[in-house]
């Protein structure tokens, strides 16, 4: 099996999966979906625009021809046939947008709504196209799935919701306002489990071939089974999926039982309970997602078996 | 008295709306470049498409084609434009390059549009010095024809000794075949001979790209 893209490669598309990710939880935060005043509303800007653009400069590094006639990258602009292509626009522009919101909200600079608007649409884009690169590739079946999109945007928006949550009580001066993050990224990491499962298991009953029923294998039961089971499924979706629940069911309870014993006096408590997301098992559990994020993309590329191998006649 | 639930259903279908345009966006982008894959093979879109003849009931597996194409073509460290290929068993041979194929994934995927698909004889050329050494098309080719030198750190491929065509000379691989196993011509014409494929066994489904290559495989 011939790899030909390796770990800058992985981490360039772990890089915009996470920077998309971050800018719609920031996003989100924003526009108040993820509660009232929740101190995500700026640490994903932050880190959107830059993330991908370091992602970016890794693949420059993975370019033959990076540093020996990098003139030549102008031309990367030319083909509007190629994915790839589509990709340089995308994420030309998701950088710039990304970086001007992150800077207008750093000092709050007021900038025109659809200019942010604009960087969500970019963000989705971004994550999309980190999938449909891969999934274009009909001589790559265990790539060539129309799943394979979804499955990165939704990884990116768990990775992207972790990173934003590591990085506020950096930058939000002042205590950390709990808000509806870890039920969103329960519903996150829910719905990647399920996107997950329709993408392996299709894969291994051999929608895509033979060849694709070996590459699922080496992931599944192979090979990568460790890295798999323990990193991507463990680390990224159980794991989270745990702590997240077991927190949504703890805060439920607790406000049922202020509700019935009417009690104002505890609602500091209350709150203090609820600081959960940002305990130290939360930051454990962020970490993890990260992990498994990057473990993901790793995993889809160096189990990408060709159609032919190029050697083999029978 | 109904506005408010008029108003709530018009926003769900709204929410409805944007979901199934988000999903549209994202899934509908896919099939462009998978597109027209399913005209028949036989007859060549292009009446000029040249292609390359591989006899398998002729070839000795002696590799002349390669040694030719390599000092022809001075390959970069580490390249191999031309392959022979053997099945050991029953000792039947294939010589493949690059099939100049009708819809080639190189042309689409190239970021830099470093593969150009010539209109006069089908002929798909790669300019190394376009080359930005991105690696896409060594997973977008079925086939393997693209080569990667770490050393230039670009790609290089066969481009049918275009040159010497242009020559009136035969591609290097065809003058030094001992056996005439290896041979070209008009797709449009050789695809009116006798039995052939575009699909030796074990190879790739031609649907995918449509190479332009006859092979006549062993009785």
């Amino acid at each position: 099996m011939e790899i030909h893209w390796h770990w800058l490669i992985v981490i360039y598309l772990f890089l915009g999966g996470l920077g998309s990710g971050a800018y719609l939880t920031s996003f989100a935060a924003e526009k108040g979906w993820l509660g009232k005043n929740s101190s995500l509303a700026r640490a994903g800007y932050y880190l959107s625009g830059p993330l991908v653009a370091i992602g970016t400069s890794l693949l420059v590094l993975d370019l033959g021809q990076g540093f020996h006639q990098p003139w030549l990258l102008i031309r990367l602009i030319l083909n509007v046939q190629s994915v790839m292509t589509w990709g340089v626009y995308i994420l030309s522009a998701f950088i710039i947008v990304g970086v001007i919101k992150g800077y207008a909200v750093f000092k709050h600079i007021k900038i025109p709504a659809a200019l942010t608007w604009a960087g969500t649409v970019l963000a989705l884009a971004t994550g999309t196209y980190s999938g449909l690169l891969l999934s274009v590739v009909d001589a790559v079946p265990f790539w060539n799935s129309p799943v394979m999109p979804f499955l990165f945007v939704v990884s990116g928006l768990s990775t992207g919701l972790s990173a934003t949550c590591l990085l506020a009580p950096l930058v939000e001066k002042g205590s950390i306002n709990e808000g509806r993050e870890g039920q969103v990224h329960l519903g996150v990491v829910g719905l990647e489990l399920i996107i997950a499962t329709i993408f392996f298991g299709t894969m291994l009953m051999g929608i895509n071939g033979p060849i694709g029923v070996e590459s699922a294998k080496i992931v599944l039961i192979g090979r990568y089974a460790i890295v798999f089971w323990g990193y991507f499924v463990g680390l990224g979706l159980i794991i989270p999926l745990i702590v997240y629940l077991l927190q949504f069911i703890k805060a439920r309870k607790e406000s049922k039982l202020h509700l019935t014993q009417i009690d104002f006096s505890n609602t500091e408590q209350a709150a203090a309970s609820e600081n959960g997301h940002h305990s130290y098992l939360n930051k454990f559990t962020d970490v993890a997602v990260l992990i498994a994020g990057l473990a993901l993309r790793a995993l889809i590329l160096f189990s990408a078996l060709p159609l032919w191998d190029g050697v083999s006649i029978l | 008295m109904d506005s408010p639930e008029r108003k709530s259903i018009s926003r769900r279908k709204l929410l409805k709306i944007g979901a199934l345009a988000t999903a549209t966006i994202a899934t509908g982008l896919h099939p462009i470049l998978m597109a027209g894959a399913d005209n028949g093979q036989d007859i060549p879109q292009n009446p000029n498409q040249i292609g390359f003849v591989f006899n398998q009931e002729l070839c000795i597996g002696c590799r002349s084609c390669m040694a030719a194409c390599k000092k022809t073509n001075n390959w970069e460290e580490g390249t191999m434009w031309r392959r022979v290929l053997q099945f050991e068993k029953d000792r039947i041979h294939l010589s493949i390059s690059c099939n100049h194929c009708e819809e080639p994934a190189c042309v689409t995927a190239c970021p830099v549009k470093a593969y150009t698909k010539r209109e006069k004889d089908g002929i798909v050329i790669h300019d190394p010095d376009k080359c930005v050494g991105c690696k896409y098309c060594l997973y977008v080719c079925p086939y393997h024809a693209p080569q990667f030198s770490e050393h230039t750190g670009r790609i290089s491929k066969c481009s049918f000794c275009y040159e010497r065509l242009e020559n009136g000379e035969q591609p290097a691989c065809i003058s030094a075949c001992p056996t005439g196993a290896l041979s070209y011509g008009k797709l449009i014409e050789l695809r009116t001979a006798a039995a052939y494929t575009e699909q030796p066994k074990g190879l790739p489904d031609p649907k995918i790209t449509k190479p332009s290559w006859v092979i006549i495989p062993k009785a």
